[in-house]
């Protein structure tokens, strides 16, 4: 697990040179695109073998069926996506809770808690969510009720405080084996979210606590001396990634949002992520 | 964003509030250090506590910065800063007593969420109901709950709860740095108090509590320094042991 807690050191401290050094949002994008394209990406584009290597991992017959089920849970995605952005947003938001909070609770207590897994990835979402709460009115306008609502009676420590209450009593509700290294560390992550932009935030976390700790565990499991190895192993999906994600874009109509990038983004995302969490289930499995 | 690196303000000759956010920024970020560096000296069961006490001094660190560029850039009380800070970092002090001692970390939590939320929803008035020294006697008896159970009422001989009791029953420097840990609850945190007062007095009871001749900004500054580092200071001289 020591290498979970390196990863997420480097995290760490590019956060708060974000913070301390400073760094306009404009080029929130860009930080972005890189840590995508360099590690959030690349972090998945393994689940290929990590089905097939992994003795825990849900066994498929064979390649074909892997890819063939892989493939179309990301297309189910996209025409949920496409019929209801409502419902896509809805399922995106609650693997993601699942997703992340089985990896941020990775060293600190085991994986078999299901509901402490949702619990924890969802405090992370809320925090995120919460401390960026008028960027994100902007972003969902597709939601009037949500963007509507009149937040100006509240200010960033309203927010703040309800994340770090929920939080607290989240943790205390749980039984779980390293309670306050957990809490410490997610008290960090609410403090970026804080005082950096929605992206910067998201991209600080998915980045740093979420795919280099997973990355570097795939590394493990693949039992070779060879970073640079393993990492080319990444690199056809993450480009068959890139292509997917820019055809989509091309072919784009009305439903998909064309004119807000960040929210096609995020579809982006989601339906990368919908088959992945599958296959990260199995591997972190006793970890 | 700001850039304390490069672009950071200078705070004014003669101003002493400046002064006191320049001297809090740096002192937290020195005791960050000193604790990342006693982490790896103390013994395994007290690592977490080193780790917290940096964490501690090290968000204290980054705010205070903030505070200070506010404060020199625009005059203005940093409020809202200050009380990020406090919102990340009182829930981490609370947690050291839960470390030393291993109990009372839920009952602890709950306090702290009760204080700190009640006392935000009095300074700030944001739910538009009840009044100031409603929402502060809740948070004041939240508080005075938390000194109770760990133990602050036993420097009088008084009552204390579990957690209170685990310290003074502990072994080897435990009790001591308890003791000490007691005083920063009971007088180092009384200032938290004075300062919602302060800022909460109009038409109330208390009117004219703003009157006081006392700069709170000073206040704030010089007891966040003392009781942070302080917290943490206590609990290395028990982790030496």
């Amino acid at each position: 697990m020591d290498v979970i807690l390196k990863s997420k050191l480097i995290g760490l401290i590019l956060a708060l040179s974000i913070i301390f050094f400073g760094l306009d949002s404009s080029y929130s994008i860009l930080l972005f695109l890189i840590v995508m394209l360099s590690i959030g990406i690349p972090h998945g584009s393994v689940d290929h073998i990590i089905a097939f290597i992994n003795p825990d991992a849900r066994r498929f017959n064979s390649k074909l069926i892997f890819y063939i089920i892989y493939l179309s849970l990301i297309i189910i995605n996209i025409v949920l996506w496409i019929i209801s952005p409502f419902l896509g947003l809805l399922i995106f938001l609650l693997i993601s809770c699942y997703h992340f909070g089985e990896t941020q609770v990775l060293g600190y207590n085991s994986t078999d808690n299901k509901l402490l897994n949702f619990v924890i990835g969802a405090n992370i979402l809320l925090s995120l969510f919460l401390n960026n709460i008028i960027e994100l009115q902007g972003i969902l306008y597709i939601l009037p009720e949500f963007s509507n609502l009149d937040l100006s009676n509240f200010d960033g420590a309203f927010f703040l405080l309800i994340s770090v209450a929920v939080l607290m009593l989240s943790v205390t509700n749980f039984n779980i084996k390293r309670k306050v290294p957990l809490y410490a560390e997610i008290t960090i992550l609410y403090m970026v979210f804080y005082h950096t932009d929605l992206l910067t935030s998201f991209t600080l976390y998915f980045g740093f606590c979420h795919s280099l700790p997973m990355l570097m565990l795939e590394f493990e499991e693949f039992k070779t001396d060879n970073f640079i190895k393993f990492y080319l192993k990444t690199l056809p999906f993450t480009i068959l990634s890139l292509v997917f994600g820019f055809l989509l874009y091309h072919f784009n109509n009305d439903l998909l949002t064309s004119d807000n990038l960040i929210l096609f983004v995020f579809i982006i995302i989601s339906s990368l992520t919908l088959p992945h969490v599958f296959i990260m289930k199995d591997f972190v499995k006793d970890k | 964003m700001l850039n304390f690196i490069f672009d950071a303000a200078s705070v004014a000759p003669g101003d002493f509030t400046g002064f006191t956010f320049f001297i809090g920024s740096v002192s937290m970020l020195a005791a960050t250090v000193w604790f990342l560096m006693q982490h790896g000296q103390v013994d395994k069961k007290f690592k977490d506590s080193m780790l917290v006490a940096a964490l501690i001094t090290g968000i204290a660190a980054v705010h205070y910065f903030y505070m200070r560029e506010q404060w020199v850039l625009t005059g203005e009380s940093p409020t809202e800063l200050r009380y990020i800070d406090w919102i990340l970092t009182v829930p981490l002090m609370v947690v050291e007593f839960a470390l030393l001692t291993g109990v009372g970390m839920r009952k602890l939590f709950w306090a702290s969420v009760v204080m700190l939320v009640a006392g935000y929803f009095g300074e700030s008035g944001v739910t538009g109901m009840l009044d100031a020294q409603i929402w502060g006697l809740i948070s004041g008896g939240a508080y005075f709950y938390m000194a109770y159970e760990v133990g602050c009422l036993t420097i009088f001989g008084g009552p204390t709860g579990a957690v209170g009791t685990a310290l003074n029953s502990a072994s080897g420097k435990i009790p001591s740095a308890g003791r000490m840990l007691q005083w920063y609850v009971l007088v180092g945190w009384a200032i938290y108090p004075l300062g919602y007062l302060m800022g909460t007095d109009a038409g109330m009871w208390y009117e004219g509590m703003s009157n006081i001749a006392l700069d709170m900004n000073v206040v704030y500054n010089v007891g966040d320094a003392i009781n942070k580092i302080g917290f943490g200071m206590a609990v290395w001289s028990a982790a030496r042991s």
